[in-house]
């Protein structure tokens, strides 16, 4: 089955998914749509723009969609980065921002490493 | 975000991920009808516009234009919180985040991952139990609706079968309660000594009308005597107090009914006196029950008003006197000072009411109270009633040619009506219409403004701003008419926002315009109309007491000749020719009028020698047209502002033409009756000199 080998390969918790989601067919279907999800795209542009509060939105939201898909590594780095980015109540990031750069390579792997896998299906 | 009609409940999901919103209506499956939103604002918006139809809102946290939290404090000023149940939808974990949306009044937090089984059980449990807790407030009114309504029909049956014998007109018990009732509304908003509920305010009104059944057993003879009693049969009537509080004290069940337990006491000591020298068991001071003391006070000043068989009815005014003299009993004197307080009050109220309005206005009352206790919030039942109104409304809304829109200030945000969306190219929400750039540029800035200002300068008493303004619509500009009206809190008189309708009344605004053009002008040559023209220049005049107006009558010779020769078509186009030459002969502010046939005048204001403009009117009409000689006659006329009236110019002006036309025709000629060519150019260098020695002013 190609979903074993999906999460293999991106090192996903697939038991998980499939015990929140309860049959294949829906976690197939919600994979499909995180493939066109376009809150990656929205972090690099927010980040590129210098949109601190929407990279921080985008972040939270990519972390949150592959929690519930199960992809372990995406969700760790972009719970991190939503972490840095997290706005007090003055709306200053919580920071360092100097982990940024680093951060969006760690991000840019596992994003890559997840679609790759997805593409197995 | 069409209303659903299937029957089905609605939950509506605020979440700005698609995604995240895809997920959540899956897990949810097709029981429930799914109405989305992909921000706070728009979340707001849904439920403005739904209301009570939406079932539970599953609410995101961290979202653009409004956060969840935000969210949550309008649902708790608007007060939906308490008949929306929410559910938080979040991969936020901080234990602070969840604390405080539990204190917004949230009723479950559900945290990512999103497992199916927990959505849809955690969805079900919580629409089950509101519904059942909304079924239930609901039949617990019915309940109390119909105990109260019995209640009060035993009580009135009861209270009335005492005054038909009493030979009182029905009306004594219903004055009574209504008169308690303020009274005791009156105490609890100057003390808390008696710790009176609103509760026991209604029980205390409504057993008001029990406070004489004791007088069933007093013997006709005494109880409709008209003149004064004996000692033996006073003493027999005052005994009215005992029984009446003994009947009640013999009923066999309910003794611990409060409303009985006050009926007894108000039996019994409604002729208590304060200094303790009444009957029949002289207590003193605040020992008599409130109940008792309020009820004594409505029923002497009720007795007093009112016609008996023993004497006549006194005034309002007089009546108040005699209580607040001693001469009807001594009373506590922080009472005395509530009846004062409510004097006026007392007056209109008893004259209002009618007993089926004082009573259901009283069972609504207590009927609220029971089911929501301490607050005044709206229940659930009015909340439907709400939502049927707003149903109304969209429907009649849709159907009418207008823009109609609801504006709220917190959060700035205008609604729509579905007309306004449809043929305006509107969105259906504005958030901050008075800054938003589509609105601006379609009602213009400055009208915007105008009607924000006026809107807020209006007042609770006159919120109502009605302007007309222009619109660009498509580019193309047309009239609207705007009817608003300002909501202002009932309470304080802060500024909420408005309601108003725009209506396009394009068509009937050019009608209008084309008919004041019409009233103002000539048909055929389309110059100023002589009524038009007048009216102006007198108003200038008026306004310019020191300009010197320079007037010209003047027709063409022979135009009967130009008729009768080549005809009246003809003749109108050699007019038509005239007017247009004159108009193009003059300055823009000078005014160009036809008088009526060939005749027509020039109006100008003139601050240099008058001949060289009068010269230059002259040549210009002077001419040929169609291979016709056009020759004019003309006579001028020069007057101060001040000076003259407008109807001696045009006579001075009009002689003079005559004049000229007997001179010869084909020329013009000054008036010699006002100021000449010569007197008006020494007026104009005399003004000169005078401005000449004055410092001028700056901006002149």
């Amino acid at each position: 089955m190609s979903l074993e080998t999906c999460y293999a390969a991106l090192g996903g918790d697939l038991e998980g998914v499939r015990g929140r989601m309860l049959n294949d067919e829906r976690v197939v279907k919600f994979i499909g749509i995180f493939a066109e999800d376009p809150c990656y795209g929205n972090l690099r542009a927010a980040l590129d723009d210098g949109n601190l509060p929407e990279a921080f939105r985008a972040a939270h939201t990519l972390k949150g969609i592959s929690r519930d898909l199960g992809f372990t590594p995406l969700c760790e780095v972009s719970s991190t980065l939503a972490d840095v980015l997290r706005p007090d109540d003055a709306g200053v990031p919580a920071g360092p921002l100097e982990k940024v750069p680093e951060l969006m390579d760690r991000m840019e792997d596992a994003y890559t490493a997840t679609m790759d896998a997805i593409a197995i299906i | 975000m069409p209303a659903p009609t299937d029957g089905k409940r609605t939950i509506l999901i605020v979440d700005d991920s698609a995604m995240n919103r895809a997920l959540l209506a899956d897990m949810i499956g097709s029981d429930y009808d799914i109405v989305e939103a992909e921000n706070g604002l728009q979340g707001v918006a849904a439920m403005q516009k739904l209301g009570t139809t939406i079932s539970l809102v599953l609410l995101d946290i961290v979202m653009p234009e409004m956060d969840g939290f935000e969210v949550l404090a309008v649902m708790n000023q608007n007060r939906w919180i308490r008949d929306i149940p929410v559910i938080m939808v979040s991969s936020e974990t901080a234990p602070s985040c969840i604390e405080r949306a539990y204190e917004f009044g949230v009723t479950d937090f559900i945290s990512r991952p999103f497992d199916a089984n927990i959505v849809r059980r955690r969805v079900n449990n919580t629409i089950m139990l509101y519904a059942k807790q909304k079924a239930l407030v609901g039949m617990v009114a019915d309940q109390i609706y119909e105990r109260e309504k019995a209640n009060n029909l035993m009580v009135s049956i009861l209270s009335h079968i005492v005054e038909f014998r009493n030979g009182e007109s029905g009306l004594h018990v219903l004055h009574v309660a209504t008169m308690t009732e303020l009274l005791l509304n009156q105490v609890v908003k100057k003390t808390d000594r008696y710790g009176l509920t609103p509760a026991d305010i209604s029980r205390i009104a409504m057993a008001s009308s029990l406070h004489d059944i004791g007088k069933i057993s007093i013997p006709d003879a005494v109880l409709n005597k008209p003149g004064r009693l004996t000692d033996d049969e006073f003493d027999l009537m005052k005994t009215h107090t005992v029984i009446g509080a003994g009947m009640l004290a013999d009923v066999p069940v309910h003794q611990d009914d409060p409303l009985v337990r006050t009926a007894y006491e108000i039996c019994r000591w409604h002729h208590e006196r304060y200094d303790g020298r009444g009957y029949p068991d002289g207590l003193e001071g605040d020992d008599i029950p409130i109940s008792a003391q309020a009820v004594s006070l409505a029923d002497v000043y009720d007795a007093l008003t009112s016609k008996r068989v023993y004497k006549d009815a006194y005034p309002h005014e007089q009546a108040l006197a005699m209580i607040m003299n001693g001469e009807c009993g001594t009373f506590n004197p922080f009472l005395l000072e509530c009846l004062t307080d409510i004097a006026d009050d007392i007056q209109a109220q008893l004259q209002l009411e009618s007993f089926s309005q004082g009573s259901e206005r009283e069972i609504m009352k207590i009927v609220d109270d029971a089911v929501s206790p301490g607050s005044t919030e709206a229940s659930s039942r009015t909340l439907e009633l709400l939502d049927y109104e707003r149903m109304k409304y969209r429907f009649f809304a849709s159907m009418s040619n207008e823009l109609q829109y609801e504006y709220t200030e917190d959060p700035p945000m205008a609604v729509l009506s579905d007309w306004g969306v449809r043929k305006l190219g509107l969105p259906e929400i504005i958030q901050t219409p008075y800054q938003d750039p589509a609105l601006l540029r379609m009602f213009g800035a400055d009208n915007m403004q105008k009607l924000h200002d006026a809107l807020r300068a209006t007042t609770p008493e006159d919120p109502v701003v009605q302007m007309e303004f222009e619109a660009l619509v498509e580019d193309e500009p047309r009239w609207f008419q705007v009817t608003a009206h300002a909501n202002w809190s009932p309470d304080d008189h802060v500024y909420l926002g408005s309601i108003g309708k725009m209506v396009d009344i394009h068509e009937h605004h050019e009608r209008l315009m084309d008919l004041e053009r019409k009233a103002t002008h000539d048909s055929l040559t389309g110059l100023l109309n002589h009524a038009y023209a007048r009216k102006v220049i007198q108003e200038r005049m008026e306004l310019n007491p020191d300009h010197t107006f320079v007037f010209i009558v003047l027709d063409m010779d022979r135009f009967k000749d130009v008729n009768d020769t080549y005809g009246h078509l003809f003749g109108d186009r050699v007019l038509h020719h005239l007017a247009q030459r004159l108009e193009g002969s003059v300055r823009g502010n000078d005014m160009v009028a036809r008088v009526g046939g060939d005749e027509f005048f020039v109006c100008m204001e003139c601050s240099v020698p008058p001949e060289p403009l009068v010269k230059r009117v002259f040549d210009s009409v002077t001419g040929t047209y169609d291979g016709l000689d056009v020759s004019v006659s003309m006579g001028v006329a020069c007057a101060t502002g001040e000076g003259h009236s407008y109807d001696e110019l045009f006579r001075s002006a009009d002689h003079a033409l005559y004049e000229m036309k007997g001179a010869g025709r084909g020329g013009f000629a000054f008036s010699d009756g006002l100021l000449s060519a010569d007197e008006a150019r020494s007026v104009l260098s005399a003004i000169d000199a005078e401005a000449a020695a004055e410092p001028a002013p700056a901006d002149r």
